[in-house]
């Protein structure tokens, strides 16, 4: 196997597949990358067997042919090699080591069979769609932060995406919760969508295809079974694992009869909440919110440090309610407000009660907050 | 406090204990048990009595009684089983009255807390007017009584919310405080337990009014540090303050055998259900720790814990019980059967305690 490639090609295709590439070597062939030329396309694959991304750029092939070598050192020496620079690969075949010449520069790596490198096989993928880059890019970063990382309720620990009814007309549903918080956020049905499965998007993938959204303003399509996802981004296509799981009715938790509607600056407020915060040592940082009539005071006491106060009046500060007090992580404010644009409207039940928070420039997105005690 | 203001006056402190909680809970939720002597445990095997009505309490049935003996005392007792969901709903609501009245609550299990009025009792009169306030909302709003103690410091209010129990409400004022310290026996002091006792009684000390007696000296050769405690307590004087939302330390759970054992295969299918319980319960509270203890007691009686940490948070349920195994494996071969095994989770980080405090969207069964 022999080619030539720019480094501004190479370095972006290891980009996108060396974090896939498992780090924690149990496996040590899926910390390599396999890189494969026929004619002048170069084909990169990484898996961690869970996931796997492939990517296919131009190259100057003149000897097809395979090999596996670590991502990330590979990924390394790209990275540092000067910009312009053509690289050449070069790999006799069997346990010969890969030779990478730059310029003056020089290395060989150690490589690992090809035979030996694990294909994840997509299997059937009975439903496909396409939907527009931006689009998907929304549904992911609205609701990624409430992702749970609790191990054991492995089922919370990805991006819910479903059909689900809204009034009479279908949408496409993304839908994500930690138990303390959730966020759910629609879009229009793609076409192609209507008969998709419900299905789990673990939260490594949704990390990885993020990463991938950053660049294009394109089509994104997805293929999908019961069990499989399949992303194709411009030239990559990652491949996933669902999780094997069931999504809790989230429905239940979303309260219907909140009536206490508090309309916030979302800067003011995001700004005042970790101005407040800062004095707690604590990691939960509670924040109390206690609510009057156009005025908003947010405090937070800690047992060491002291107390902190901020008040936001009717230049930023909506409500016209019965008085309220309160207590939400300061982080999860801060999570929620980072997805909102210009104003937040928080509906309230009362202080134990699950709250209610949305953007008022984009009613597509939802989310629901518990309280803390305070 | 600020210049010009008076010194510090006494405090007014109101503990509420809930009136034989667990089974005025069972009572007030099934008819068929009011006016019976009901028993909230387990009546077969080895199981106690976690609580006891008043009913039962007629016939000498206390909580922590085994079953068994219970039974002896009171044939026709009913036994059902704990509802702890429901206690701690209630238990909420009982907090949420409290919060009207002061922010300093401390709570000491779910049926007794310590409240601190000194800064808000003005506004209805007294600390007794509160308390009578406290007790009529329990009431209206759970259907359950509670008792109260008002007194000028966390350890008489406690011992007045024993003096008119049930549904009743006693004062020590700080003139009755010295004589009513003098006339306890020592082990009904908070801090004084059965070995502590046995060294008191052995130097002639049997009352407050003994120990207020005891030339502070005597009591520092033999108790050391906590001399002072005692010489202040005897004299009606307890400066603890009441500290609000004390923060979880530890999470275990238990369990007594029906038979004691003595067979690695049974001692490890024992523990791995505990252990499998113990990540049910640190799960639905969001705790995670590092530190495992592992509890024997062994048929004589004779307890011994090993300990085990971790450089992180214990993070999987299977670590957990690999970590446990290799404490239990410390106990064997056995020189004498187990009749008790616990595991506690303790060095409880970052997000543990803390997070107790941030309620939860679904029920722990959905999700």
């Amino acid at each position: 196997m022999k080619f030539q490639a720019d480094r501004t090609t190479l370095i972006r295709a290891l980009a996108h597949i060396q974090s896939v590439a498992e780090k924690r070597n149990t496996i040590p062939i899926l910390a390599n990358v396999m890189l494969s030329i026929e004619g002048n396309l170069l084909r990169l694959t990484a898996t961690d067997m869970e996931i796997a991304v492939v990517e296919e750029v131009a190259a100057e092939g003149s000897r097809d042919g395979a090999v596996t070598a670590p991502a990330s050192v590979l990924y390394e020496i790209v990275r540092k090699l000067p910009d312009g620079s053509v690289v050449e690969l070069d790999h006799g075949g069997g346990d010969a080591p890969l030779a990478l010449r730059a310029g003056r520069y020089a290395t060989s790596l150690n490589v690992l069979p090809v035979e030996d490198f694990p294909s994840m096989v997509a299997g059937e993928l009975p439903h496909g769609f396409s939907i527009p880059a931006p689009v998907l890019r929304g549904l992911v970063d609205r609701t990624r932060f409430a992702i749970s990382t609790e191990e054991t309720r492995y089922y919370l620990n990805g991006i819910y995406v479903h059909v689900a009814k809204d009034g009479d007309l279908p949408m496409l549903r993304a839908v994500a919760t930690d138990g303390h918080r959730l966020a759910r956020v629609e879009t229009d049905l793609p076409a192609g969508a209507s008969d998709i499965p419900g299905v789990i998007i673990p939260r490594k993938t949704v990390a990885e295809l993020r990463k991938l959204l950053d660049e294009g303003a394109g089509a994104v399509e997805v293929g999908l079974s019961d069990t499989r996802i399949q992303f194709r981004v411009g030239a990559v296509m990652l491949t996933s694992k669902l999780i094997d799981g069931t999504f809790p009715e989230y429905e239940r938790v979303i309260p219907k009869n909140n009536d206490r509607f508090l309309r916030v600056n979302k800067q003011a407020f995001a700004d005042a909440v970790a101005r407040v915060a800062a004095i707690s040592q604590e990691r939960s940082r509670p924040v109390k919110l206690a609510v009057q009539p156009n005025l908003l005071t947010l405090s937070a006491i800690s047992p060491d440090q002291g107390m902190a106060k901020e008040e936001l009046d009717e230049t930023s500060v909506s409500y016209d309610g019965p008085s309220l007090e309160i207590g939400f992580q300061a982080r999860y404010l801060n999570d929620i407000t980072d997805q909102i644009d210009v104003e937040a409207e928080f509906v309230f039940a009362d202080s134990a009660a699950p709250t209610l928070v949305r953007d008022t420039n984009a009613p597509s997105a939802l989310y629901v907050l518990m309280p803390m005690r305070v | 406090m600020l210049p010009g203001d008076s010194p510090p006056t006494t405090r007014r402190i109101i503990h509420i204990d809930m009136d034989a909680f667990y089974a005025s809970v069972e009572q007030r939720d099934d008819p068929d048990l009011r006016g019976r002597a009901v028993a909230v445990g387990r009546g077969e095997g080895r199981g106690v009595v976690a609580a006891a009505s008043y009913e039962a309490r007629r016939f000498g049935v206390r909580s922590a009684m085994p079953s068994r003996t219970a039974l002896r005392h009171c044939p026709d007792l009913v036994f059902v089983p704990p509802r702890f969901d429901v206690y701690r709903a209630v238990s909420r609501q009982i907090h949420a009255v409290f919060a009207r009245y002061t922010a300093l609550i401390q709570p000491l299990s779910l049926d007794e807390a310590s409240l601190d009025v000194s800064g808000t009792y003005r506004d209805y009169g007294s600390a007794t007017q509160v308390a009578r306030l406290i007790r009529a909302a329990i009431f209206e709003e759970t259907g359950l009584t509670a008792s109260a103690g008002i007194s000028y410091n966390r350890f008489l209010a406690k011992l007045a919310s024993d003096h008119r129990k049930p549904n009743g409400q006693f004062v020590i004022t700080p003139q009755m405080g010295p004589g009513f310290a003098a006339a306890l026996r020592v082990e009904q002091f908070h801090g004084i337990g059965p070995a502590t006792r046995a060294r008191m009684n052995a130097l002639g000390i049997f009352t407050g009014a003994d120990l207020r007696d005891a030339p502070i000296d005597v009591l520092k050769r033999h108790f050391g540090k906590a001399a002072a405690f005692y010489a202040a307590i005897a004299r009606g004087i307890d400066d603890r303050p009441v500290v609000a939302d004390t923060v979880r330390k530890s999470l275990g759970t238990e369990t007594t055998f029906e038979r004691d054992l003595s067979d690695w295969n049974e001692a490890r299918n024992v523990l791995e259900d505990l252990c499998a319980k113990l990540w049910r319960l640190r799960t639905a509270r969001a705790i995670s720790g590092r530190t495992l203890v592992l509890k024997i007691k062994y048929a004589d009686f004779r307890s011994v814990t090993r300990t085990r940490s971790e450089s992180r948070a214990i993070a999987t349920e299977e670590m957990m019980r690999d970590q446990a195994l290799v404490l239990l494996r410390m106990f064997f071969p056995l020189d004498r059967p187990i009749r008790l095994m616990g595991v506690t989770l303790t060095g409880l980080e970052g997000n543990s305690g803390e997070n107790l405090a941030q309620m939860t969207l679904f029920d722990d069964s959905t999700c």
